[in-house]
């Protein structure tokens, strides 16, 4: 049973990091939205699937790639990966703007409450996943290989590819630069300020409309990033894929914290690894059990996630 | 032709009125007039699987256009097909299947293709008394008496249940693999965890073949890392897959990505021109079973589907075109009822355009299963022949 483990303990553990990242990135986008306007952004999961085809895009029909031409190399190289990252980021933060602005603002400015918002947002993600299904009829998309997956270097016998240590290393620091803007520009003191007292805020002159504008820009633009590196990895993508992944990026986020960016940061790691490792050694049809089971009793002895909010922070 | 026949039925009838007998004037025009008879076909033709559906349909009009052209049918019937278009889901078969059940016109159906849909259809369909000959719908538990999925005594099928294509899976995916480690995992679907079961079964009559490992894999999933390690840890040198071609696309690249250099082989799920597409080099020299089309058995017949059709024939092409014949083949003898159609389908003796012997058992069931073997070869899945 633990056999696999402990052959492929590193892989394993590379791939779950690796995975890991990408579930932090994502699951800014539903703690960022949570924190401001205490709700679940149900979008945030075809906001990722759009974001994907950000990149598709860019690597097949901007730089028309294909299926059988030779990965990029040196200078092209650099140039495709950033204008998709960018492409997705962009796509991915444009969809979130305008989810905000037909799914949340209106019943937010007319004084409805929370049940009507998160219908709305569970409304506009069928019809953004149904508008992507009818465009790709249907089928899944790949994506041509950009990156080489060559392997750099072997550390306990584990294959270390370039792709994964690309994913780890960028989502790190698009992790930190998100971080740091939330911790000290003006813009992110006001997101905190709305997140800890709305009323407050207001009446210190931050304008509310702008600061969930930009929660919902900064959370997309997470997703977004989220969203290449998935394709860079797994150069696969379908108008569903969004609900597995944000199922999972949105436990990440409970399980670390909900509301918490540094709990997005840990829960998205440990959901990864603990996913990985849960198919491993149980068998892969025993992942998703494994980590509820986990979850539960993750949220049975501390309620608020790993690093939740401290509970005077919490409103109603 | 219609106004060929409008004509002729004004000319007999003028001449009626002239000898004013118009009590034989009825006889006589019935004479002339083929008669009008309804088949229907029953399939996805629009949606995501719309490819597999408007395959089949075209070869079931293809039998169609063959059996109106002939000169012994031409003055006799006038078969037409009538579409019915379920999208494969089942959801949407029951709210089509009532109105076709209910359709006495509508002497027989062929299909439904995907086995999901015709288990929803199915209660409207015992309800009519009305004759079904499915060219794909492989689900064992449709032709298993024991089961509530049971389709007897309407359903009938004339391509091989899933029991016939696991053995053909194992066979042909360690086809030259002396004592091949075989790594079998299947996608949790209703379709591939009795496949892969079945696989197995037949893994255990291959010579030195024998199972190193399994895995079940939600179709969700995206990130197979732990499977390939399970499959690095078992040395494994066949790998099969029994669930779908867009998740095998995205595994089979991790598997490359990974330096194993272990066969991948995979079902019919997998089979689907889109896959090579899809995993690029990564597809090469994989093998897969699947069904061969016209092109497999006959080129003449190819050449001449195209030119009536104006496309190539495509997947179930021989299994839609022999289930289309076997309903021609009772209007011909006279059988327009239902009744009349379901007792001569139960009873049927007759030859595939595969050469083999069409009967169906007590259960709807024929007993052989034609799948060919295709290997993925420059980003095309080519066809190597019946696995024998």
């Amino acid at each position: 049973m633990f056999d696999v483990l402990i052959h492929q303990f590193w892989s394993l553990t590379i791939a779950g990091v690796a995975l890991g990242f990408i579930y932090v990135l994502i699951s800014l986008g539903y703690t960022m939205v949570y924190g401001v306007l205490r709700m679940i952004n149900f979008a945030n999961s075809e906001i990722f699937m759009w974001g994907t085809f950000g990149t598709v895009i860019t690597n097949r029909d901007l730089f028309n790639y294909t299926q059988t031409s030779e990965p990029a190399k040196g200078w092209k190289l650099a140039l495709v990966l950033i204008t998709a990252l960018l492409m997705s980021m962009f796509v991915a933060a444009l969809t979130a703007v305008f989810v905000e602005l037909v799914a949340y603002r209106r019943l937010r400015m007319k004084g409805t409450n929370r049940l009507a918002t998160l219908i709305s947002a569970i409304g506009i993600s069928i019809a953004l996943q149904e508008v992507m299904r009818l465009l790709t009829s249907s089928r899944p998309v790949g994506s041509p290989r950009i990156l080489e997956k060559i392997i750099l270097t072997e550390i306990w016998g584990a294959n270390v590819r370039l792709d994964t240590v690309i994913t780890i290393i960028a989502a790190a620091i698009i992790y930190f630069i998100l971080e740091r803007f939330i911790k000290l520009s003006r813009m992110g003191k006001a997101i905190r300020a709305v997140s800890q007292n709305e009323d407050a805020a207001k009446l210190m002159g931050v304008n509310l409309n702008r600061v969930i504008t930009t929660t919902f820009l900064v959370g997309g633009l997470a997703t977004g990033a989220a969203a290449f590196f998935y394709i860079t990895v797994f150069e696969y993508t379908k108008f569903n894929i969004g609900f597995t992944m944000g199922m999972a990026a949105f436990t990440a986020a409970v399980l670390g914290g909900i509301g918490n960016i540094r709990g997005a940061f840990f829960g998205g790691l440990s959901l990864g690894l603990l996913e990985v490792y849960a198919s491993a050694v149980l068998g892969t049809q025993w992942k998703a059990v494994t980590v509820f089971v986990v979850l539960v009793l993750v949220l049975l002895f501390k309620p608020n996630g790993l690093f939740g909010e401290a509970v005077q922070q919490t409103r109603a | 032709m219609n106004i060929k026949i409008q004509r002729s039925l004004a000319v007999v009838s003028a001449a009626a009125l002239v000898f004013g007998v118009a009590s034989a004037s009825t006889a006589q025009a019935a004479k002339h007039k083929a008669k009008v008879v309804y088949i229907a076909y029953q399939g996805p033709l629009s949606g995501g699987e719309a490819s597999t559906g408007i395959d089949e349909q075209n070869a079931v009009k293809y039998a169609v256009k063959l059996f109106n052209a002939r000169s012994e049918n031409k003055k006799k019937f006038n078969v037409k097909v009538v579409s019915v278009d379920d999208q494969g889901d089942p959801a949407v078969a029951s709210t089509v299947a009532p109105g076709i059940g209910a359709n006495k016109n509508v002497l027989g159906v062929v299909g439904p293709a995907y086995s999901g849909a015709t288990i929803a259809s199915l209660p409207y369909y015992k309800a009519g008394g009305l004759v079904l000959i499915s060219p794909s719908a492989t689900r064992v538990s449709l032709t298993d008496p024991t089961s509530p999925d049971f389709g007897g005594p309407v359903f009938h099928r004339v391509v091989g249940k899933d029991d016939l294509q696991g053995p053909a899976l194992a066979k042909y995916a360690t086809q030259g693999v002396s004592s091949a480690k075989v790594f079998v995992f299947d996608d949790q679907s209703a379709y591939a965890v009795p496949l892969r079961g079945y696989v197995e079964a037949g893994l255990k009559k291959v010579a030195g073949a024998s199972v190193v490992g399994g895995d079940s894999v939600p179709n969700t999933t995206t990130d197979f890392s732990p499977t390939i390690a399970k499959i690095k840890t078992s040395g494994a040198t066949v790998v099969i897959y029994t669930g779908y071609y867009s998740q095998a696309a995205v595994f089979i690249k991790q598997l490359r990505d990974s330096g194993s250099t272990a066969i991948f082989a995979g079902g019919d799920g997998v089979f689907n021109q889109e896959f090579p597409k899809l995993a690029g080099a990564a597809a090469e020299g994989s093998r897969i079973t699947g069904v061969g089309g016209l092109a497999g058995i006959s080129k003449k017949l190819e050449a001449d589907f195209k030119k009536q059709m104006g496309v190539s024939s495509g997947v179930y092409s021989v299994e839609s075109f022999d289930a289309a014949n076997i309903l021609l083949e009772g209007i011909k003898k006279g059988n327009t009822t239902r009744a009349k159609m379901l007792k001569f389908v139960k009873s049927y003796k007759g030859k595939s355009v595969s050469g083999n012997k069409i009967v169906f058992d007590k259960n709807g069931d024929i007993s052989y299963g034609l799948f060919a073997g295709f290997t993925s070869k420059g980003g095309v899945l080519v066809n190597t022949g019946i696995v024998k």
